[in-house]
């Protein structure tokens, strides 16, 4: 029995000594080493990260106050310190009428913006990964809102009056008929009238068409994912579908979109990520913006963050089910 | 066709082959067209090309719009009839954005920062990337659920608590607690630091992975090694080269065009970034930014007129192109890499 215990004892010490010492098997040198590589990332999270996001979340739930402590040199001096008030905060937001309008207004946005730049940037990157007149400079010009629009000129774009018809702006349904717009309200509905189909396509494909600005703008990164994804399907495939005799179009559903699919995924997540963190976001303005107690802004911030990540939640549910991986040997 | 081959020698070198009844250039030219859809093609190819064109108008009409607008007195943009061309072209607002905010300070201090942080980042997302993809360690799918949930908390939520950490700087200890515990800076030095108006902050967030964007440039560094084979460094490991050293001569060298990209994403952003320069700076002695241009009208445009807001909108506008300028220089010079690198990586879903 004790013999056991003794045995045991030496093991784990030497299991131990072994991940600090030279002597170790490949695979526990080579544990070691991934620790190396993610450590500062792993000393980030636990030195910077936690404690702003204790901070964070602390202030959600507490109210600052200014106290004066005696410094070194005799002289009081006044610093903030916070006090906890429970949930007082998250009830204030959730009684906010305002709030919960631009929540809303914000979720539409971000489920309106995905299945449109999901497509838009697919379709870009198949048409410029084929042959074309042009591509190097069509590749380059669809690249510059990457590099160029974000940040400040976001800010700049927005409130930007003077370029008329090409940035417009979500038009949020209230079909108001300035001439800026890129195909009319009126136009589309004379156009699909006799055609059995509900107002809210219509809407939604007008509103896709006015919104198209920010449609490419939002779409490069994607883009550029979707690009090395294509690349990365092997031409063999293509080869083989040319001599069996499949169509453009066969070849794309049962060949490119099923490889290309784990991207899709992927874009569909980084999507909402960048919709919901960006710095032109209305809800997330209105949380830091907020006039009254700063907790509730901090509040009505965590609020959206949980919703958004339910939804990015349901996303990759759905979207895991039907993502084909390719099995590599 | 059947008809035997008449081949005449023209020169020394040169020979020249002839059917009986060979068709000219132009017969056979129109037999393809006959035979295939080419038709379709060059229809589907002319509609794609428009499409493309399109686009791109969409994409560029705003800058050019905004350029046209820079030129302008502020009695053109009052004007109805003055569309893009300019009647009276003046260099004003370019003057006094230098003269009088200050354009080339910012330039200087963005270009720093920007610098910093690239390097930094590309190095941190590239060390990650390559732990979290080619090793099998406990906790390797938590270290990147996490890099996902860094990516995922908006860092407007962390706005206030940022700049408290970073004011009252200290390791380890919330800003709250600040009081009560000592972090590892304050038992090291005796007291805790302020950070606001240094680049520390960006360094300190960058080395952590945790600053701008940085969890995006973490999961492409970490496809991008998922799709170099492991044979690569199993070679060189029978070859008796460490791990780090096979990172360093054979990884780095093999992912500079996945870096390029990463290194161009995070200095561009970094370039425009209005966040964190709000955060991490503020107050007089705050260093003067690319993004801060657009704070102030220059003293000597400012005008007692009913077209002030228009023309403050083009001075923003005239701001943001002379923001973007080294950008697009740099764009220009860069573009290749960037598609070429990610197109190159082999990127695995």
């Amino acid at each position: 029995m004790s013999n056991n215990v003794k045995s045991a004892k030496k093991l784990s010490l030497s299991t131990f000594k072994s991940l600090f010492k030279g002597k170790a098997s490949l695979d526990a040198r080579k544990a070691r080493a991934g620790y190396v590589f993610v450590l500062p990332f792993l000393l980030g999270i636990v030195l910077i990260y936690l404690p702003i996001l204790f901070d964070a979340i602390w202030y959600s739930f507490s109210n600052f106050a200014t106290e004066y402590v005696t410094g070194p040199s005799g002289i009081k001096e006044p610093i903030s310190v916070t006090y906890g008030v429970g949930f007082e905060h998250y009830v204030a937001a959730f009684n906010d009428k305002g709030f919960y309008q631009v929540l809303l207004a914000s979720i539409q946005e971000i489920l309106f913006q995905v299945p449109a730049i999901i497509i838009f940037s697919l379709f870009i990157a198949v048409v410029l990964n084929q042959k074309m007149l042009g591509r190097a400079l069509f590749r380059a010009i669809f690249f510059v809102p990457v590099i160029i629009s974000t940040g400040v000129m976001e800010t700049i774009n927005a409130a930007d009056l003077m370029s008329g018809s090409a940035d417009q702006g979500i038009n949020d349904g209230t079909q108001q008929q300035n001439g800026n717009e890129i195909i009319s309200m009126l136009d589309v509905q004379s156009l699909f009238a006799n055609m059995k189909i509900g107002t809210e396509l219509v809407q939604y494909v007008v509103d896709l068409v006015n919104d198209i600005y920010n449609i490419i703008n939002y779409s490069g990164v994607q883009m550029l994912i979707f690009l090395a994804g294509l690349q990365s399907i092997s031409p063999s495939i293509y080869e083989a579908c040319q001599i069996e005799g499949a169509t453009g179009w066969e070849t794309f559903w049962k060949v490119t979109f099923p490889m290309i699919s784990p991207m899709i995924l992927v874009n569909a997540i980084y999507t909402v990520i960048d919709a919901f963190t960006r710095t032109t976001n209305p809800a997330m303005n209105y949380a830091s913006g907020y006039g009254g107690t700063a907790g509730v802004g901090v509040a009505m911030s965590w609020i959206y963050f949980l919703l958004v990540a339910l939804i990015i939640g349901v996303v990759g549910l759905i979207a895991s089910s039907f993502v084909f991986y390719q099995r590599r040997d | 066709m059947d008809s035997k081959p008449i081949i005449t020698k023209e020169t020394k070198n040169r020979i020249s082959v002839d059917y009986e009844g060979k068709l000219t250039f132009k017969e056979r030219l129109m037999q393809k067209v006959k035979a295939s859809n080419t038709w379709i093609k060059v229809i589907i190819s002319i509609f794609k090309f428009i499409l493309m064109l399109g686009i791109s108008y969409v994409i560029l009409f705003p800058f050019f719009s905004k350029i046209a607008g820079s030129f302008m007195s502020i009695d053109d943009v009052v004007d109805a009839t003055v569309s893009l061309i300019p009647k009276n072209p003046t260099f004003d607002i370019y003057k006094y954005m230098v003269l009088e905010n200050r354009y080339f300070e910012a330039f200087g201090n963005t270009i720093l920062l920007s610098l910093l942080c690239a390097f930094i980042q590309t190095f941190v997302s590239c060390l990650v990337g390559y732990g979290l993809a080619k090793f099998k360690f406990k906790g390797n799918n938590l270290v990147f659920a996490l890099v996902i949930v860094v990516m995922l908390i908006p860092h407007g939520t962390l706005e206030m608590s940022m700049r408290s950490f970073f004011n009252d700087f200290d390791l380890l200890v919330p800003a709250s607690l600040n009081k009560d515990l000592s972090g590892i800076v304050e038992l090291l030095t005796g007291s805790r630091v302020s950070l606001k108006n240094t680049y520390w902050p960006f360094a300190i967030m960058s080395l952590g992975g945790l600053a701008l964007k940085n969890g995006l440039y973490i999961y492409l560094m970490r496809q991008f090694f998922k799709g170099v084979p492991d044979e690569l460094e199993e070679s060189a490991y029978v070859d008796g080269s460490g791990t780090f050293r096979t990172f360093i001569q054979i990884i780095i060298p093999l992912s500079v065009p996945m870096m390029i990209t990463i290194f161009l994403f995070s200095f561009s952003w970094q370039w425009t970034d209005e966040f964190y320069t709000s955060v991490f700076f503020g107050g007089p002695q705050a260093p003067w930014m690319m993004p801060k241009l657009i704070e102030d009208v220059p003293l000597h445009l400012q005008f007692n007129h009913s077209g002030m807001k228009f023309y403050e909108n083009v001075i923003d506008n005239t701001a943001g192109i002379m923001i973007i300028l080294p950008l697009v220089i740099m764009y220009l010079f860069c573009q290749r890499y960037l598609v070429q690198g990610i197109e190159r990586s082999g990127l695995v879903g």
